[in-house]
């Protein structure tokens, strides 16, 4: 369908339109036109993506500025999906329009999964892949190849250099399918295609790592302009991306491996002072003079960038004492030794990078400056070597990055190191966190650099808390209920079991048999009535198989199991997949499953359980974060201090945006329809932090409910929804025609006229008051100009005031 | 150290778990600790420590060491790693000499080579040949003696870095402390609020007379009065942090580059100021034939003393204080010391100047 949202044509490429998705529109344009941030929240399973791509390609296409889009989501295959939807759409324009317009869109994943050259793509790790395809496409091997010397290059990357570079594929949109085909065609290769035709395309879907990691975006990221539209999709995470990217784990294995790594360099040095002395020297005259060409510098083959963020990226030439490649060879060891010393303490350290710094100035001379070099300087280093095997140095690597960290930032990081993994461990396996407390350092030069940035996803509640956290303001900060023609999805709170007693996973009570007890029959009575496919979140894998143990002593699973095939999600991540698939296969063959996992597992993000797949969703406990994990209290501490966010505030408003995840699981559409089972005596408090939608659809009498009166209501509903279910019953309510969209359009204008109108009456009304005053005191004025005191004349002027 | 103690040969890396002199295990001996001597950096057992150096200085018992070492010099290693644990003595030792820092350079390309030029040195002490060795140890006592007092005061200067960033380290400490307990207490306060609002409620609906209807007040409908002592809190935190901060140097960035002094110009006892009249002008060879007669007259003539002048300064007295209002002095000067009045003259005087000359 096709209309307008003030001046601008929309096409939206179905012929209906969900009233929450026209609101959408309207309020992303109102962003769009300020130009400023915004937070949304729109029910899961409306068709967020294809609302957000219709506008902004809309927009882009209908302004003459043509800004350009950067659409980051989580995982691979929701980067797909949006390629797809981005693909029909377009599509769609073209038939409208009756002409292809001038439009590529690419996406862009790691190397693993757009590699075509016959062994790399083979090769399973992620980082193999990576190292052993810089040291096939990395500068000085064609060089080398060029000279006639014999190395291994690759035809698909060496294609690309001879055709145009603004023009490496065709327009159109490209899924990461199409453009591995493409490239097999064309032996091209597919990844630095996209890379390099990043620059030229109008829209671009990758991963939020491309933004948001400092280490990857300096190099991916740097040449989009400032107008882009940002759009972080499924963003409820997006403060532990950021946490997670700005942080590093260092062990002793580490630690062993990168003191191999640098002894590995110190070797090639003298390999090469004997041999090849000028590339050393060029270097080193390179680094004195400060230059550091910037085309150099983010080479799109280099080893690794600098993990520091663009706006604290150094001007100044490398310090003194670490330009010669010897003398930062034996910096890094030194570096190496006092961290492997600092390891064999026995007892928890938590320390600021100031004072871990002035320690290890104290002990190894290692001035701060220096420091915050090295990983410019191993950069720089591995290239003038021309190393090959690069997954040697990844360690060394990561000692570098954290050398970088450490001296550049003082506020927002702590080093923990924790000598053993549990508190009852005996045989230390120290690790050495150096952990990032602040998510607003690693998104602030997005924030900076773009002027419009979307953050969005179906559960982001609360809303105010993401701008708090993350250091931005908002033009439109907005939730969306869900219009619904019947209640096809009912949210209940289960505070207790049916012998009345209530049930938590608090600490204090969760392994208590009643407990336990009640929520087995919970899990039993609900397996009973719901039809197909059953999932069930556990707040921990440790509760998970702690509870399933129990259950099993009390013959619970066997009670289940008579109705239900019972699945279980592991750690592993194959053993998870192979569970899923059952699960699927059960849902559909008969009487279905229950699956069995963990609310911060990977089942809860990311995978549907639309339809059959998903009847009710039962999540058992708050999930909490464990917290007593040190690091989770250093965070805690942070945010009460710099955002004044209470520990509490923040615990609940996390475990609860997991808990909105789960069941958002279940509901994926307007003909969809589930369950959603809160099972925890403290969710009654929390239910102010559910998103708008669940929110509004929990009515107060669901929110304090025993075992026997959900199970009773819940059969009342299932029951209803058994009923036959017309498309034509949503018409106009949850669903908007041409004809609908047209009405509502004419009844907001209307409104907007009417309160205009209302607006100008009252100036009036004001106007013609004052009026009427002036009259009537022209009126009095002949004879009681005199007798007037000057209590009145001061009254009068008061009103004239107003 | 003194030139040649490091013997040259590679130094053994130490087993953490057999004394090398001993041959105790770990197994045996649990709290067996390592000891090394900075002479020659060989590691052994305490136990071996206390029974060979216990009687005086004896020799270093690994074969092929024949130097003789002390008991008092003995310590443990800091690094696992003993060629480090070498190196960074040695950097103790050189730091302690070239200790200048970034703001006694002028550019950054000047500290940049003092910097590798330490490193360099640096390197030659620590695994250069005996030859480099010796001229790396004389360059160094060379540099020591040349510049004794600037590194006696950079030393000082660091010194006192050290204990600012020390004393502004423990006062954030503090600070960060204060803050918790703070927010303890607020939550506790806050808890006892609640309870304490519970049971006036309570109490209203036990009190109220029966058959009577209690409006309660919602719950978060008590309003928050935490705000005022928190950033109370922070203020006296805030005054922490500054009293701590007090007398920080800003140390950081290069020096000010010195810059060449302005060539001087003959010494100009008016200041500047120049005795051209501008309301008029005095045409060469005036002549009044009233005085005129006065030109060659012995009487009138002294010497330094140029007839002309006598025009001159007849201009001069004529046109003085045109310009010159005495309402606007009288004015300013109204209940002012004679100093201020004396600033506020010459501040108008050198507006006026011209006008005054004239």
């Amino acid at each position: 369908m096709e209309f307008n949202i003030d001046d601008l044509p929309v096409l939206f490429p179905y012929p209906r339109i969900y009233p929450e998705q026209y609101a959408y529109m309207v309020d992303l344009k109102k962003t769009l036109d300020a130009g400023g941030h915004c937070v949304l929240e729109m029910p899961s399973g409306t068709g967020k993506t294809v609302t957000l791509l219709s506008l902004i390609v809309a927009y882009q296409q209908y302004y003459p500025e043509h800004r350009k889009l950067i659409y980051c989501s989580r995982t691979m295959s929701e980067i797909e999906k949006a390629l797809v939807e981005l693909k029909a759409l377009m599509k769609f324009r073209a038939q409208r329009l009756g002409h292809e317009e001038e439009f590529r869109g690419l996406g862009l994943t790691s190397r693993k999964n757009l590699c075509l050259h016959p062994s790399v793509k083979r090769e399973k790790s992620g980082s193999v892949v990576d190292a052993r395809c810089r040291s096939l496409t990395a500068g000085f091997v064609k060089e080398k190849k060029e000279k006639g010397e014999d190395v291994d290059i690759c035809v698909y990357h060496d294609n690309l250099d001879v055709l145009e570079p603004h023009n490496l594929v065709p327009n159109g949109v490209w899924t990461l399918d199409g453009l591995l085909r493409y490239g097999e065609q064309h032996k091209q290769c597919p990844y630095f295609t996209a890379r390099r035709m990043m620059q030229f395309c109008n829209v671009i879907i990758y991963s939020y790592h491309y933004l948001l990691d400092p280490k990857i975006s300096e190099r991916v990221s740097k040449d989009l302009s400032k107008d882009c539209i940002v759009v972080f999709d499924e963003a409820h995470n997006i403060d532990n991306v950021c946490i997670e990217s700005l942080s590093t784990d260092i062990t002793e294995d580490s630690l062993r491996k990168a003191t191999r790594g640098a002894q590995h360099l110190e070797t090639k040095i003298s390999e090469m002072q004997a041999s090849d002395q000028k590339k050393l020297q060029d270097e080193y005259e390179k680094l004195v003079e400060g230059l550091r060409g910037a085309d150099e510098s983010r080479q799109e083959d280099a080893f690794m960038a600098n993990p520091a963020l663009p706006d604290d990226l150094l001007k100044e030439a490398i310090p003194g004492n670490i330009r010669r490649a010897e003398h930062f060879v034996a910096f890094l060891r030194r570096f190496i030794e006092y961290l492997k010393t600092r390891m064999k303490v026995r007892q928890v350290i938590s320390e600021t990078p100031p004072s871990f710094l002035a320690h290890l100035k104290e002990y190894t001379f290692i001035e701060k400056k220096p420091l915050r070099f090295c990983a410019e300087r191993l950069t720089s280093l591995v290239r003038t070597l021309e190393l090959t095997n690069i997954e040697d140095y990844q360690p060394l690597q990561e000692v570098a990055t954290f050398a970088t960290l450490v001296a550049t930032y003082e506020k927002g990081f702590l080093l923990i190191l924790e000598p053993y993994e549990s508190d009852t461990a005996e045989v230390p396996n120290p690790v050495l966190h150096f952990t990032c407390l602040d998510a607003a350092i690693a998104i602030k030069p997005v924030f900076d650099r773009f002027s419009s940035v979307v953050i969005t996803s179906g559960t982001i509640s609360p809303l105010e808390m993401y701008p708090k956290m993350l250091g931005f303001n908002t033009v439109v900060q907005e939730s969306y209920s869900m219009t619904l023609a019947r209640r096809s999805f009912l949210p209940m709170i289960v505070t207790r079991g049916s012998d009345q007693a209530s049930i938590s996973t608090s600490f204090q009570v969760r392994n208590e048999p009643s407990v336990v007890r009640n929520y087995g029959n919970l899990l039993t009575e609900f397996a009973r009535i719901t039809p197909d496919g059953m999932v069930v979140f556990f707040p921990s894998y440790l509760y998970m198989e702690s509870i399933i143990s129990m259950w099993q002593g009390m013959g619970i699973l066997d009670e289940v199991w008579k109705y239900k095939l019972i699945l279980v999600e592991t750690p592993d991540a194959q053993e998870t997949s192979l569970a899923l698939e059952t699960y699927r296969t059960a849902c559909c063959n008969g009487r279905g499953a229950v699956l069995l996992c963990v609310a911060r597992g990977k089942v809860s993000e990311g995978i549907d359980f639309d339809h059959q797949y998903g009847r009710t969703v039962l999540c058992i406990g708050v999930p909490f974060q464990y917290t007593e994990s040190r690091i989770l209290k250093a965070r805690l501490e942070f945010l009460r201090e710099t955002y004044r966010i209470r520990e509490n505030d923040f615990l609940s408003f996390d475990a609860m945006r997991h808990a909105a995840q789960c069941l958002g699981r279940v509901l994926r559409g307007k003909d969809d329809y589930g369950l959603m089972v809160l099972a925890d005596r403290r969710f009654q408090k929390k239910r102010v932090q559910l998103p708008k939608w669940i929110n509004q659809a929990l009515l107060d009498t669901d929110t304090n409910l025993s075992t026997d009166m959900a199970v009773s209501s819940a059969r009342r509903f299932l029951k209803s929804m058994a009923q036959p279910f017309r498309a034509k019953d949503q018409e106009g309510v949850s669903v908007w025609s041409m004809e609908d969209l047209r009405t509502h359009q004419a009844k907001m204008a209307d409104d907007q006229i009417k309160e205009l109108q209302a607006q100008r009456d009252l100036e009036m009304g004001n106007t013609l008051a004052a009026q009427a005053n002036d009259a009537r005191r022209l009126a009095e004025r002949p004879d009681s100009d005199y007798e007037m005191d000057d209590d009145d004349e001061a009254e009068m002027m008061a009103l004239d005031a107003n | 150290m003194a030139p040649g103690t490091a013997s040259g040969a590679a130094l053994p890396l130490t087993t953490d778990d057999m004394c090398p002199v001993c041959k105790t295990i770990r197994y045996l001996n649990k709290d067996m600790e390592f000891l090394i001597n900075p002479e020659c950096y060989h590691s052994m057992c305490s136990n071996c420590v206390n029974r060979l150096f216990n009687d005086g200085p004896n020799q270093c018992p690994y074969a092929g060491c024949n130097r003789t070492l002390r008991r008092k010099g003995f310590r443990s290693a800091f690094f696992g790693d003993l060629i480090v644990e070498r190196e960074v003595d040695i950097r103790r030792r050189v730091a302690a000499v070239f200790n200048q820092a970034e703001d006694d350079f002028e550019t950054l390309r000047d500290y940049n080579n003092y910097l590798q030029m330490v490193e360099d040195l640096t390197f030659d002490l620590v695994s250069g040949t005996e030859g480099k060795r010796h001229a790396a140890e004389a360059q160094l006592q060379q540099w020591e003696a040349e510049h004794k007092a600037d590194i006696e005061r950079n030393r000082k200067a660091g010194r006192e870095a050290d204990e600012q960033a020390r004393r502004r380290l423990t006062a954030e400490r503090e600070a960060a402390r204060q803050r918790r307990i703070e927010a303890i207490k607020e939550a506790e306060d806050e808890k006892l609020e609640r309870a304490r609002s519970r049971e006036a409620e309570l109490d209203t609906l036990a009190q109220a007379p029966e058959g009577q209807r209690v409006q309660l007040k919602r719950r978060g409908q008590t309003s928050r009065a935490g705000g005022a002592a928190v950033s109370a809190v922070e203020t006296a935190v805030n005054t922490a942090v500054a009293t701590a901060d007090v007398g920080r140097l800003s140390i950081r960035g290069l020096k000010e580059k010195r810059k060449a002094p302005m060539p001087e110009g003959p010494y100009d006892p008016f200041g500047g100021s120049d005795f051209v009249p501008s309301r008029y002008k005095i045409s060469e060879g005036l002549a009044h034939p009233q005085i005129e007669k006065y030109r060659f007259d012995q009487q009138h003539i002294t010497g330094g003393y140029s007839f002309d002048g006598y025009t001159a300064r007849a201009m001069f007295e004529a046109f003085a204080g045109l310009g010159v209002f005495i309402e606007d002095e009288k004015e300013v000067g109204i209940g002012m010391s004679t100093g201020q009045v004396a600033t506020i003259g010459a501040g108008i005087a050198t507006v006026g100047d011209r006008m005054e000359l004239d």
